[in-house]
């Protein structure tokens, strides 16, 4: 296709849409004007005479014209992110139309996919939170804005590191691999759920460090940019999202220019480190010398008094400014929006900066039935790093170093030099000051749509994206550093590349309708092809001739001076296969009457992914909405303001496995080898979640109290599986389509009120609870082990299975039976058992606003309950055991029944806790000073806190912990190693507009 | 609605349609790796070589490292020990499991990961031979697929295999008993007269490593067919002895200083007649791992620039080994050399004593670094090794670091400097020449006509060049005692000790389930490992062994 070709067809299109004339009744016109509440003209908003079939929307100014029949008396005007609103019009010709922006009312616009819907008049269960609902505090990407804020969707923080990924369930697991993340799509462009930070995973070059963290694929959207998110969470409403809808989809909707006079928004904030909100606890100086003394351990007291993680805790201030101007008039608006930020990590040498600009903007041409839309986001991030790993030995983690430190051993010695190891623990402060780990990415995310108003009714809209992004990563450790093998002595370097680039081409067609005066049909339907590659090399050294003497030390980084390594590693290149996506999809929505609302849904997706015998999926679903409170014998009801029952059905899909997987492949590791690494499979296809969803959504007492409360089963075959070859088979890993079923099954209740409404005082309160519960059924085969233990002597360990009739990742351990009596060694059994869940089952959150004058107090909670943990952390690091080897341990070893001289390492049930928790995520205090002066408009300063603190039983670290310990490619859940502890955040700011 | 917007919606949907259909047609395009085909047309015959180095490669995953083939042939038989030493050497209690004989199927990950690891060796050889390979090419792909057959079958007691170009998603069929030993042996006698008479390096399989093989397999036939009571065929046994008196002819000769054949210059080691290799500095011999033949049992302590991380303080032999030396006493640091049987060491070793005073051999008593000053554990007591290891392999206890008697039978190379033991240049040995010597002895005596005279001969002859006082007379085995130090088990032990083949020795001697230091009597199933349970889950032909 080409854009000559797209371009005549339209012009072909358009011409007939000109000649065309329309028939017109008796008619009577009405002009208007709609602002929000601040005055600001609202463009887009859509204006339709209820009863009848007709519509428009308004202009730049927010000026409208429409002729209607003369016997309608109602306008109903509606807009994404604003109430939809009602207006009489008899006996006018000219109204003034003030859009709410806010409240949890069911009129609410939210965005579907594709096209918009009042949540009113939605069939399937969809979340919308708007920017005025999202967290504040310090957020470094923006799924930290909705923690806690929608039901059934649990969002765990992998990595204290800022920006790191997060993992994120929506109605539990559906897929017994990794990949369980939902789908991101930001402005309707579809995100690859990767980055451009290279990977790097030293652990695969045989040294003791495993892969850092990933970024979070939302990183360079700017927070403040972001209008609203809305969470598509069953299949009526993902189903448009066909092949990747399973794990749910995420639509994150951009500010858009507004017309009107030239307006700055300007925002700034500082955060500072308040401490951590909890740690994994060790011996301080006085408990350690008690500890050795009581157990005859000599040469173990150095004198001093440390506390190792202070010491590579660092107290810098994070920064935050954004800036956002827009204007508009008759023929177009733009908005550019800057954003600069320095967040701190709490370890030392851990930051990430981020510098993003969005240009957006809006022109009108030909008269304007043709709307021109572009955006571009330029980002660019630095990231610091420290070694601090998921899946490291504790030979290779910063942390583990920091926990097993003697903390009677001074840092450093009488003469300022490190002490540069205690008990083969090498020294942490030493080993961060030797590690350098520097990953700068440059993003450019365009897209540009034009939208041709074809006739009334009907619209064409044509989307191009491309996201592009490309990183490099500088990675170095000194060799002056002790205990380190084998870097100790020659030092270490690492570079780094990697590039991403996907792009999105987009027809749509939205037709909307009365087909007569009850019924109302809204239609999409559109053509989608997507496309993404992915490319990322890197090269290693070791033995350097500096840096090997901590006495004589030179800044210049090994990364500066590659070439004087004794030893390059060959440079290392993958190039991903391209996946391509291909996809049709059409959406019919029928109204009757407002009361009786059908919504059927269909997409095809094609991808080369898939096996060569079904390259492509087909993804229906249905949903059925009855509004009860519009049914005469609840129309005068004083209890309910609204009530509605919604049911839906539908299939979606989840194809998160690497591309090439359906073929044979024969890669090299060097120049002498090559060998066959995947055993394709042609009829390898997408996982197929059939799911149901039953719905109520009430409001009563004039809508003072809303909410809903939803039902819901998924079902999930063909499970995609990446397991070893039938043998004889290469070293690689084949996927298979397990005729299994991942059953998940749960309830979700939500309620908001307006408690409080007084003329100075208000309290509003939202509550949601989540219950789900996941098991795996029809899986005719033996257990398959994962959750990898880590630690010294824990090697072959596992924690958790997956297994038939069980709970996905189910703990899966050796009983422990308590101590001996008489010697104190632990009894564990021999054979694993069934052990838990580590699914949390019940999920809730909780936030409250309380606003006096101009003084509000808002403060989000959010807990998880029903789940255990294991406490690898312990069980791997610091376990009483290494008390003997001269290393710190956890509090608390000491009378258990264990003894020092017998106590051992071993996994087992002793390391599983309950999980449960419930954690002050963010409390705001704000003050609104209004317009100020002449010039200042909306001032606002408010000072908030994040992650104040957290109720639970659980004795290791932050309980809302998910460190990845895959094993064979199975992930694993809620396993607790040496994580990077949650900081406890102060953030003061400012905003205001000019 | 009127019939012109029908029909304009129609006209527009349809010309949608038409602009965007056809786009792609979803062809899947690899970026980095190649397709079947493409490796064929791109690589050519060069690609067919550098496939067969793959298999060679996979070779150093299963041999090199102590923690895999090694566990299953050394750690389950009688002359290797991994005490668990209060939270070290734990490992989900798989060495004791090892040591005890109470594995289960998928308790122990070393037992599922040689599976894995051989079964690739068996299709990367395979595969060499569906790209259209010279007959030298071929015949060395089967001589590695036959190393990992034998291994498998003497394992795990079967074994799959595929033809070339099978399709993989398919279950292939399954070997056992005599079918699977006699396509192994078929195999090697086709591929032999391919091979090269004379090598490029030792690295090479040639015409005597198919021989060595070919003994193994005739050898081995009776007890690969009855685990339990392997009887032995006179065909067989004469095989045995002509490829053995072969290979006797061929220029193999008894190395001056045992050591030698394990030193970080033993790539032309005389009595080397196939093994992997390694370059020294390189620390791209990344699947080679053979710097933990010294890693894993030296003690934290052993070398002063990396104390306390200079061993990893595991593998250990039992006083019941030692003993089968039938020293008067034990070895010191300075032995004289008059005492017999140099493969016990303990002697100076230039380039390794004097760098960690690590002296090779069974390691016993007080050990000294490289300037002769004793050693301290880390609980600051001699580094004192003690044969005395608690029956429950679970030392605990003030001296648990000093318990176990150990073994160093690859020489340190310490040529990195003070850095690192990781790029050694260490030869792996895979067939070493006194093993064909005590191969034709045992079929010397295991033949219908036994000629245990000339059976002794060959030993006295081998004991002699060790330094060992000749045999009088030496049964094959005593069948109450496997440490019995006149048997012939017990010279093959003092000779091929963590050589890999101690377990086949005593399947094959009869002795593998009676009982010896640390292991009582055992059930006659766990003569075979069991087979990873998603493995036979995925192939129906592969039945689980008896017993799991």
């Amino acid at each position: 296709m080409t854009i000559n070709r797209l371009l005549t067809r339209l012009a072909t299109v358009a011409i007939c849409v000109l000649i065309t004339q329309f028939a017109f009744s008796q008619t009577k016109t009405i002009t208007g004007k709609v602002t929000d509440e601040k005055g600001v003209a609202v463009q887009g908003a859509s204006v339709s005479a209820k009863g009848s079939k007709a519509g428009t929307s308004t202009d730049v100014s927010g000026a409208f014209k429409l002729s209607v029949a003369a016997d309608v008396n109602t306008l109903v005007i509606s807009s994404v992110g604003y109430t939809s609103q009602d207006v009489d019009i008899s006996g006018k010709t000219d109204v003034a139309v003030t859009l709410a922006t806010g409240n949890a009312s069911l009129n609410e616009i939210v965005v579907t996919g594709y096209s918009t819907a009042r949540k009113k008049d939605l069939t399937g269960a969809v979340a919308s939170v708007k920017a005025k609902d999202f967290n504040a505090g310090v957020i470094s990407s923006p799924d930290q804005l909705l923690s806690g804020k929608v039901a059934g969707m649990e969002i765990i923080n992998n990595s204290g590191q800022p920006g790191a990924a997060t993992t994120i369930k929506i109605r539990g697991n559906s897929s017994i691999r990794a990949g369980n993340n939902p789908l991101y799509v930001v402005d309707g462009v579809p995100l690859d759920g990767r980055t451009a930070k290279p990977p790097l995973d030293l652990g695969a070059n045989g040294l003791p460090f495993g892969p850092t963290p990933e970024s979070n694929p939302l990183l360079y959207i700017n927070p403040a940019d972001i209008a609203q998110i809305d969470v598509l969470k069953d299949a009526s409403s993902a189903a448009i999202y066909g092949s990747r809808g399973a794990n749910g989809v995420i639509l994150i909707t951009t500010k858009k220019a507004s017309s009107g006079p030239f307006r700055l928004d300007v925002g700034a904030s500082v955060g500072a480190f308040a401490g951590y909100m909890k740690r994994h606890k060790v011996l301080d100086a006085n408990e350690f010398r008690n500890a050795a003394k009581d157990n005859n351990l000599s040469g173990l007291d150095s004198g001093g008094s440390v506390n190792a993680l202070d010491e590579i805790t660092q107290h810098t201030l994070s920064q935050n400014y954004s800036v956002a101007i827009s204007q508009g008039n008759e023929t177009g608006k733009f908005r550019v929006s800057l954003l600069g930020s320095s967040n701190q990590g709490a370890l030392k040498k851990t930051s990430l900066d981020k510098y993003i600009a969005n240009i957006s903007a809006q022109y009108y041409l030909l008269d304007k039935r043709v709307t021109l839309d572009f955006s571009l986001i330029a980002g660019h991030t630095n990231e610091h790093m420290t070694n601090v790993s998921n899946t490291a030995g504790a030979g290779g983690n910063l942390l583990a170093y920091a926990l097993n430190w003697n903390p009677t051993v001074p840092i450093r010695n009488k003469s300022g030099l490190y002490n540069l190891n205690s008990y083969a623990i090498p020294n942490p402060v030493s080993v961060n000051d030797a590690y350098n780990d520097v990953a700068k990415v440059n993003v450019f995310l365009g897209n540009i749509s034009a939208t041709v108003r074809l006739f009334k009714g009907l619209d064409y809209k044509f989307l191009y994206a491309i996201n592009n992004g490309s990183g490099t990563r500088e990675m170095s450790m000194d060799g002056w550093i002790s205990g380190v093998q084998p870097i100790s002595g020659q030092g270490l370097a690492v570079l780094g590349d990697a590039t991403l680039t996907s792009q999105t081409f987009t027809h749509t067609l939205n037709y909307k309708t009365n087909l007569t005066s009850n019924i109302i049909l809204d239609a999409v339907a559109g053509y989608e092809y997507w496309k993404t590659d992915f490319r990322s090399s890197s090269i290693y050294a070791t033995g350097f001739n500096t840096n090997l003497d901590q006495s004589s030390r030179t800044s210049i980084l090994y990364t500066s001076m590659f070439q004087n390594a004794k030893t390059q590693y060959p440079l290392t290149t993958t190039v991903d296969p391209t996946v391509e996506i291909q996809s049709y999809f059409a959406r019919v929505n029928l109204n009757f009457f407002d009361k009786y609302y059908l919504t059927g849904t269909f997409r095809a997706d094609g991808s080369n992914k898939f096996g060569s015998d079904n390259k492509y999926g087909y993804f229906p679903s249905v949903g059925a909405r009855w509004v009860i409170s519009n049914e005469d014998f609840l129309k005068n009801s004083t209890v309910f303001s609204s009530l509605a029952l919604r049911g839906s059905w539908g299939i979606t899909g989840n194809q998160e496995f690497p591309a090439g997987a359906a073929l044979d492949q024969y890669g090299t590791n060097g120049y002498l080898q090559f060998s066959q690494i995947n055993v394709g499979n042609k009829t390898l296809k997408w996982e197929q979640t059939k799911s149901w969803n039953v719905g109520l959504d009430y409001s009563i007492m004039n809508n003072r109290i809303y909410g809903s409360i939803d039902f819901y089963d998924k079902n999930t075959s063909d499970l995609l599986i990446q397991t070893a070859p039938i043998q004889p088979a290469p070293a690689a890993v084949a996927f298979y389509n397990l005729p299994a079923n991942l059953i998940n099954r749960g309830i979700e209740f939500t309620i908001g009120a307006s408690i409080i409404q007084g003329p100075k005082f208000t309290w509003d309160a939202n509550f949601n609870i989540a219950y789900n519960k996941n098991k795996l059924t029809n899986f005719n085969q033996p257990p398959i082990l994962t959750g990898q233990i880590s630690g010294p002597s824990l090697s072959g360990a596992t924690a958790e299975a997956i297994a038939n009739d069980q709970p996905i990742d189910v703990y899966y351990l050796k009983p422990f039976m308590g101590f001996d009596k008489t010697t104190g060694a632990q009894i564990i059994g021999d054979n694993p058992q069934f052990s838990g869940d580590p699914n949390a089952h019940e999920i809730i959150g909780f936030s409250n606003t309380f606003r006096y004058g101009k003084f509000s107090l808002s403060f989000n909670m959010n807990g998880s309950f029903g789940f255990l943990i294991y406490n690898n952390t312990l069980n791997g690091v610091t376990p009483l055991y290494q008390l003997s080897k001269g290393e710190n341990i956890a509090t608390g070893q000491f009378g258990t029944g264990e003894q020092l001289a017998t106590a051992s390492i071993a996994a087992s049930t002793r390391y599983l806790e309950k999980g449960d928790y419930f954690k002050m995520r963010n409390l705001t205090f704000n003050y609104s000073f209004g317009n100020t002066g002449k010039y200042l408009k909306n001032l606002n300063a408010y000072i908030s806190a994040t992650n104040l603190f957290v109720i639970t039983k659980y004795t290791g670290g932050d309980p809302e912990v998910n460190v990845d310990k895959t094993n064979n490619g199975y992930p694993s859940l809620s396993i607790d190693y040496i994580p990077f502890p949650t900081p406890r955040l102060i953030t003061v700011g400012v905003n205001f507009s000019l | 609605m009127n019939n012109k917007n029908k029909i304009k919606i129609t006209i527009l949907s349809l010309s949608m349609i038409a602009i965007t259909m056809g786009c792609t047609k979803l062809n899947q395009s690899l970026n980095s790796t190649l397709t079947r085909d493409q490796t064929i047309t791109a690589l050519g015959a060069n690609g067919t070589q550098l496939l067969l180095q793959t298999a060679y490669d996979d070779l150093q995953q299963a041999y090199s490292d102590p923690g895999n083939v090694f566990s299953l042939e050394e750690v389950a038989a009688d002359e290797c020990i991994v005490p668990t030493r209060l939270g070290d050497w734990d490992d989900n209690g798989k060495w004791r499991a090892l040591k005890f004989h109470t594995w289960t199927a998928d308790g122990v990950d070393v037992i599922r990961n040689q599976f894995n690891t051989l079964n690739k060796l068996n299709f990367d050889a395979t595969n060499v031979l569906s790209f259209a390979p010279t007959k030298q090419q071929a015949a060395e792909a089967k001589f590695l697929r036959a190393i990992a057959l034998y291994q498998l079958l003497d394992l795990y007691g079967k074994f799959p295999i595929r033809n070339p170009g099978d399709n993989l998603l398919n279950a292939p069929p399954v070997l056992a008993g005599s079918d699977a030993i006699d396509l192994i042996i078929a195999d090697l006698n086709a591929a032999l007269p391919d091979l090269p008479a004379v090598p490029a390096s030792k690295a090479q399989a040639g015409q005597d490593a198919a021989k060595f093989l070919l003994m193994r397999c005739y050898l081995n036939k009776g007890a690969f067919k009855n685990p339990t009571s392997p009887t032995f065929d006179d065909a067989d046994m004469q095989q045995v002895i002509t490829l053995g008196t072969a290979l006797m002819g061929a220029g193999y000769s008894y190395t001056a200083n045992f050591f030698d054949n394990f030193s970080p210059n033993n790539s032309d080691a005389s009595e080397s007649i196939f093994a992997l290799p390694n370059t020294a500095g390189k620390i791209g011999n990344p699947q080679s791992n053979i710097q933990n033949r010294w890693w894993a049992p030296l003690h934290y302590n052993q070398y002063t620039p990396l104390n306390p991380q200079a061993g990893w303080n595991g593998f250990s032999t039992v006083a019941e080994f030692y003993n089968s030396f039938s020293l008067s006493g034990t070895t010191t640091q300075t032995p004289a050399d008059t005492l017999l049987d140099k493969r016990i060491g303990g002697r100076y070793y230039a380039g390794a004593t004097n760098q960690s005073g690590v002296r090779p051999g069974l390691m016993i008593g007080q050990q000294y670094n490289e300037s002769g000053a004793k050693i301290s554990d880390r609980k600051g007591n001699f580094l004192i090794f003690d044969p005395n290891i608690d029956q429950s392999l679970k030392e605990t206890g003030s001296t648990l670091e000093d318990k176990g008697i150990r073994i160093v039978k690859y020489v340190p190379d310490y040529s990195q400097g003070t850095i690192t033991y990781s790029a050694p240049g260490n030869w792996l040995i895979m067939f070493r020449y006194p093993d064909v010597v005590l191969m034709v002895a045992e079929a010397k005596m295991r033949a219908a006509t036994p000629d245990d005279a000339g059976a002794l001969t060959l030993v006295n002859n081998l004991r002699t060049a060790r330094g060992a006082a000749p045999l009088a007379s030496m049964p094959l085995v005593n069948t109450t005692n496997v440490y019995d130090p006149t048997t012939l088990l017990a010279e093959r032990g003092r000779e091929l000790y963590w050589e890999c083949v101690r377990r086949t020795d005593l399947i094959r001697f009869g002795v593998y389930l009676i009982s010896w230091a640390y292991k009582p009597t055992d059930d006659a199933h766990y003569i075979l490992f069991p087979l990873p349970s998603d493995a036979v889950a995925a192939n129906p032909n592969l039945k689980q062994n008896t017993g799991y």
